[in-house]
């Protein structure tokens, strides 16, 4: 726990409902330990908790029990604050502002001095690519151009910690693309991040280890390579057939399929492998490959979410 | 540092709102319009006009308090922007004082271009800009920073449009404290006794920051007078701010 960058113990948050409403669960029991310099995806379908958690953790909603720790201080210390950056879902700026006013405002909230300012402010418009867009009015900004404004005023002050609500989710793949690279920039650097997605693909592809929530409860976290290694399914094995199929004695168990010229067939116990390149190898067929099928984080997902 | 970067955020989109903008052409056009008025009157234009201006300055102040107030804090919900400035290391009560100072300095701007407004049409009709007129004014600002408040209390509790009414009632009952003070006085076994009591003793008594009639009349006022509305102003909108932080500090931001 010392060493954690997000710790949450029991963090729960249940809503009072409106007059004749029942309460709802937001998010109940959360146990979370993010540690130093991880990219953490933080999964789960609509309505899972997601939004909450992160609120949680930003002081915007006050939990119901439990306690959430970043960098070893609660939350509601101002100076813990000082050291991380947050995106909200799809962020909203204040339309009268130019980015680089904008910008300078929350510079202002962190205690940056005028002279730190200024070139702050020019170096985070670059990183996000909006250097040419210092000077315009926030009302005239498409919805990518807010979401990199969004991911702008989260690294005005260099925070050690990055709470992302669902960066990705406004922008186009050109957009994804480079925001990925931010990420992996920004973990190159000794940062962490904690982010909240949907979309599957790119949480594949940045983080480290992941959580997956639903209905308001953590059903799963873990390193991603081991929950995606843990989830092999099959071994597939693809091979051309030359002078004669092997025969139907030797394979008649196994079901193929036709794959671009190759035969292909998938067994999932290792000695099945032996069986079947011993039967190629015997009848003249040349093995093209044999490769474990991982699952990928969708399929992962979908198993824990009871899909 | 906070607040005044709040505030100073706020300046800039209140300053710029066109609601606000119309509201005071409008006010600066009727004062300029108590020339013609004044005409009317059977030699007493200049207190018409002064009467007419100040009367003008306390009720588009009050419009403006209501529609800029109100909106102030709605706007940053709605608009989720809200999320990103109170996710920084800023206090709640740091936010709700600078949004609240912003529009202070809003205003002090609109109740100052008023207040030129009548001081130029009595240029016009007496030859001299009447200084006596400073501490009404002064508390008419006052009386619009106090609805300001409300409004922003409010504001952090029910709706928009209930907002507005409840702002609406606290102006017309803040005015009328003297004849409910009456009433419980005479009829002192009504059965609504109780709570007429309650507001009473809750709403502030708006007609200790009027100091209009006795400015136009250049009226003795009694010692302190001035003073004494100033004090109750201040005290009052201290009051309903801390009120209004207390609520806001562990509201949620769903």
């Amino acid at each position: 726990m010392t060493d954690s960058v997000i710790f949450t113990e029991d963090l729960t948050k249940i809503y009072q409902g409106e007059l004749g409403q029942k309460p709802t669960v937001g998010v109940e029991g959360l146990h979370l330990d993010v540690r130093p310099g991880e990219v953490f995806a933080f999964l789960g379908p609509n309505g899972a908790g997601k939004t909450s958690t992160l609120k949680l953790l930003t002081r915007l909603l006050m939990p119901t029990r439990g306690r959430a720790l970043i960098f070893g201080e609660p939350v509601s210390d101002n100076r813990t604050m000082r050291r991380v950056g947050f995106v909200p879902e799809q962020p909203n700026l204040y339309g009268y502002l130019t980015a680089a006013e904008m910008l300078d405002f929350i510079a202002k909230i962190f205690g940056l001095p005028a002279s730190v300012r200024k070139k702050r402010i020019s170096d985070t418009l670059d990183r996000v690519g909006l250097a040419a867009s210092g000077g315009l009015a926030v009302r005239t900004f498409s919805r990518g151009m807010m979401q990199r404004l969004g991911m702008a005023q989260a690294l005005i002050n260099d925070p050690d910690l990055l709470i992302l609500d669902e960066p990705m989710s406004a922008l186009d793949p050109i957009g994804r693309k480079d925001f990925r690279d931010l990420i992996l920039d920004l973990k190159n650097r000794g940062k962490t991040l904690f982010f909240s997605s949907h979309i599957l693909s790119d949480a594949e592809l940045v983080a480290d280890r992941c959580g997956i929530l639903n209905r308001g409860r953590l059903v799963q976290t873990g390193i991603l390579g081991d929950l995606l290694e843990s989830q092999t399914g099959s071994i597939e094995i693809a091979f051309i057939p030359a002078g004669g199929r092997p025969s139907a004695e030797d394979l008649a168990r196994f079901s193929f399929s036709e794959q671009g010229g190759n035969r292909v067939v998938r067994v999932t116990r290792p000695e099945d492998v032996t069986a079947v390149v011993a039967a190629v190898q015997a009848h003249g067929g040349r093995l093209v490959s044999v490769s474990p099928q991982r699952k990928s984080l969708e399929d992962v997902f979908m198993a824990e979410i009871g899909r | 540092m906070r607040i005044l970067a709040v505030a100073s955020n706020t300046f800039k989109e209140t300053i710029r709102n066109r609601i606000l903008v119309n509201i005071l052409l409008f006010a600066v056009f009727l004062i300029l319009l108590s020339l013609v008025v004044g005409e009317w009157s059977m030699g007493h234009q200049v207190k018409v006009i002064k009467d007419f201006g100040l009367s003008a300055m306390s009720l588009f102040g009050l419009l403006i308090a209501v529609f800029i107030g109100i909106r102030l804090m709605v706007q940053e919900m709605e608009q989720r922007t809200i999320y990103l400035i109170l996710s920084k290391p800023i206090r709640r009560w740091e936010f709700v004082l600078g949004k609240y100072l912003g529009l202070a300095a809003t205003l002090a701007v609109n109740v100052a271009l008023m207040a030129a407004a009548l001081w130029a049409v009595g240029l016009i009709q007496e030859g001299r800009v009447d200084l006596s007129l400073i501490p009404a004014i002064l508390l008419i600002y006052l009386e619009i920073l106090l609805i300001v408040a409300f409004a922003l209390l409010f504001s952090t509790i029910t709706s928009p449009t209930l907002a507005a009414v409840f702002t609406l009632c606290v102006y017309v009952i803040g005015h009328t404290t003297a004849f409910i003070r009456e009433f419980i006085t005479v009829h002192p076994d009504k059965g609504a006794h109780w709570l007429l009591r309650i507001i009473y003793l809750v709403m502030p008594n708006l007609e200790n920051l009027n100091l209009k009639a006795a400015a136009v009349e250049h009226a003795a006022l009694p010692p302190h007078a001035a003073a004494f509305g100033g004090l109750y102003g201040l005290g009052y909108i201290a009051f309903v701010l801390t009120l209004t932080v207390l609520i806001f500090e562990n509201k949620d931001l769903k």
